[in-house]
């Protein structure tokens, strides 16, 4: 007779979330109920400060400039992930590919950013490069901008979302594609009406993992971003390490963490929802029918 | 069976093993040396000085260091670190006495006390009276460099940061403290003032005269930024320029300490009242006080002796500026719960438009 061992053997995994993502997350929710210490820290008192400094419209200032960064960064990802992804899963050659997507993930994510410094500085290699070139006198700005956070997002956050484009691109029948061409699309109306809709799950996956770290991103605006390139992950932080308010620090998290959660948890149910339209509209019949209905 | 039976008794016997090697790695150490923990800023006492120290007396010393107050402090508070001596700045030092975290100084003890500038002592009043609990260890300010190649013209002034044709050039300190004692400075207040009224007006000078010509605000980098030519006139901490120039190019580098003042600090060797090493604590304190020994200190980092008088002459490397630069400046205290009223309007400055 076999038993089932099946919880006994997911139980460690249990264990392991529990004390280290919930039990965190919980103390995180308590600070943000609580009073805030003279000398950072909180007092055991309840109190709802923290969520009313939160109407403060610098804070709504600095979420909404979170967002557009967030959301500009994204689309910029994505747009070099997808041709990235799609290359890797045609290639002969995929784990060398793959591989070195993940090269750079052995050096120290500061070190990269340090990097981008020495490449985009007015004494680095593109300026020195194009003053070789002659094609400009004076260095370009191109470090502490939003511009440059933006820049060096995409190429922080590009790996997240070429992996799981690959793996769905891989999946992919590419004979659907000649299919597609045979009935007479043109090549780029294949992709987007054929391609595209097949991949929406690591699409998704993508977005979900490029935009959600980046919108708490705090290395890399503090230290290529400018004057006003101040992120709300750089306001919790100051919050933690110089005014000493813990309790706002956690309700500032809360708030983006809560956000967040019901908004992936939205765009994942829908376009779920989007996906079953889509394998209905791949049959012809179906989509006879869908018109004939409307 | 069987194999996971062996399986268990290779576990239990390697638990074992490990157990007794760490019992008797730890029995054997208490036994040979005794061990000095401090807790320091990153990179704030050299190498040269501590094996000094670890010979003379047959000592181990544990160095672990910190970056900010903050940190240092929410470590202390959390507690289970076995520090005997901490390096506060001034306004900690009177945090931490306040919360009761300090033991006090046998004077008695410190040889070289003798040695330790009056003036430095005087102004310590202000956060330790009496001198019971810290011992003053560096004295400095933050100050403004200049890169002399391309910046011209000038005088040792905040006024610096309104020059509109240095626009995009300049950075001052991701520090709020700093930044708004600077600016109350410039416009002759007190740099722990809390009076509304100048705060808002130290907030306007920075947002309307400073901040237009700023590249960035910056703690973390500005002297590589500096040092690679990116920035020309950097507010900060002298030593972390020069450290990103060798020898011979310091000199196209000018380093000010502004005619107004500005926010003075004072670190101080303090010992936490649960140290299990307290007379080998003091034997360090004495230690750095010795003359020889704090101009060593000074000259790896070009600091001037501050508060150190017979160091003074001993001092045999540069130093990038002078302790009477220091006098117009102004001690930065704890400003306890009236800390808010500046974070408000450093939020302000922060977030921009």
């Amino acid at each position: 007779m076999k038993r089932n061992y099946g919880g006994l053997y997911a139980a460690p995994q249990a264990l392991w979330l529990s004390l280290f993502f919930a039990a965190p997350l919980a103390i995180i929710v308590a600070y943000s109920f609580m009073k805030k210490g003279l000398y950072g820290g909180v007092e055991p008192e309840a109190s709802l400060d923290a969520y009313r400094a939160l109407a403060n419209p610098t804070l709504l200032l600095v979420a909404f400039r979170t967002l557009w960064v967030s959301l500009a960064a994204t689309a910029a990802t994505i747009l070099v992930a997808l041709p990235c992804g799609y290359s890797i899963a045609r290639s002969r050659n995929q784990s060398l590919g793959l591989f070195l997507v993940i090269v750079p993930f052995w050096t120290n994510f500061l070190v990269r950013i340090y990097a981008w410094i020495a490449i985009l500085g007015n004494e680095g290699f593109l300026n020195d490069f194009l003053r070789l070139a002659g094609l400009v006198g004076e260095p370009l700005q191109f470090l502490y901008n939003q511009g440059a956070v933006i820049l060096v997002l995409v190429y922080m956050y590009l790996p997240y979302a070429i992996l799981p484009l690959f793996s769905t691109i891989d999946k992919f029948d590419f004979t659907l594609l000649e299919a597609a061409r045979d009935l007479g699309a043109s090549r780029l109306e294949a992709i987007v009406k054929v391609l595209l809709p097949n991949i929406r799950g690591g699409l998704v996956t993508a977005v979900l993992f490029t935009f959600i770290p980046i919108f708490g991103a705090y290395a890399v605006p503090l230290l290529v971003g400018g004057k006003d390139s101040y992120m709300l992950g750089n306001v919790i932080a100051d919050q933690v390490t110089k005014t000493r308010n813990w309790p706002l620090a956690s309700a500032i998290s809360m708030t983006v963490t809560f956000l967040t959660a019901v908004a992936a948890m939205l765009f994942a149910l829908r376009s779920r929802r989007k996906a079953v339209h889509v394998e209905i509209d791949a049959g012809v019949e179906a989509t006879a029918a869908t018109r004939a209905a409307s | 069976m069987k194999s996971r039976l062996r399986g268990a008794a290779l576990f239990a016997a390697c638990a074992i093993a490990l157990c007794i090697g760490g019992c008797a790695r730890k029995s054997g150490e208490a036994a040979a040396q005794k061990k000095l923990y401090i807790f320091n800023w990153t990179y704030y006492t050299p190498d040269s000085v501590i094996e000094k120290f670890k010979k003379e007396y047959g000592v181990e010393l544990v160095y672990d260091s910190f970056a900010s107050n903050e940190e240092m402090f929410a470590k202390l508070k959390a507690g289970g670190s076995d520090y005997d001596i901490v390096f506060p700045s001034a306004d900690y030092v009177s945090i931490m006495i306040k919360e009761g975290m300090l033991a006090e100084i046998d004077k008695s003890k410190l040889m070289n006390l003798k040695n330790v500038d009056p003036a430095v002592l005087a102004r310590a009043e202000e956060y330790d009276p009496g001198m019971k609990y810290a011992l003053p260890y560096y004295m400095g300010a933050a100050g403004v460099a200049v890169n002399k190649t391309k910046v011209k013209g000038y005088e040792p002034s905040w006024s610096i940061f309104r020059r509109k044709d240095l626009a995009g050039k300049m950075t001052m300190l991701d520090d709020m403290r700093e930044v708004m004692g600077d600016a109350l400075a410039a416009l002759g207040k007190s740099v722990n003032s809390v009076d509304a009224g100048d705060l808002a007006a130290a907030g306007k000078l920075v947002n309307e005269s400073w901040k237009p010509n700023l590249l960035k605000f910056d703690a973390e980098a500005f002297a590589k930024g500096f040092a690679a030519g990116e920035f020309w006139v950097a507010q900060g901490y002298a030593e972390s320029i020069f450290a990103e120039y060798e020898e011979a190019r310091r000199s196209e580098v000018d380093f000010f300490i502004p005619k107004e003042g500005g926010p003075l600090y004072i670190d101080s060797m303090v010992i936490l009242k649960g140290s299990k090493n307290k007379e080998l604590a003091l034997k360090f304190m004495d230690f750095i006080h010795r003359p020889e020994i704090y101009a060593e200190f000074c000259d790896a980092f070009g600091f001037p002796a501050t508060c150190n008088v017979p160091a003074r002459p001993l001092k045999k490397g540069p130093q990038w500026y002078k302790a009477e630069d220091l006098a117009p400046c102004e001690l930065k205290k704890d400003l306890g719960a009236d800390l808010e009223k500046y974070n408000a309007i450093w939020q302000e400055i922060r977030v921009g438009k």
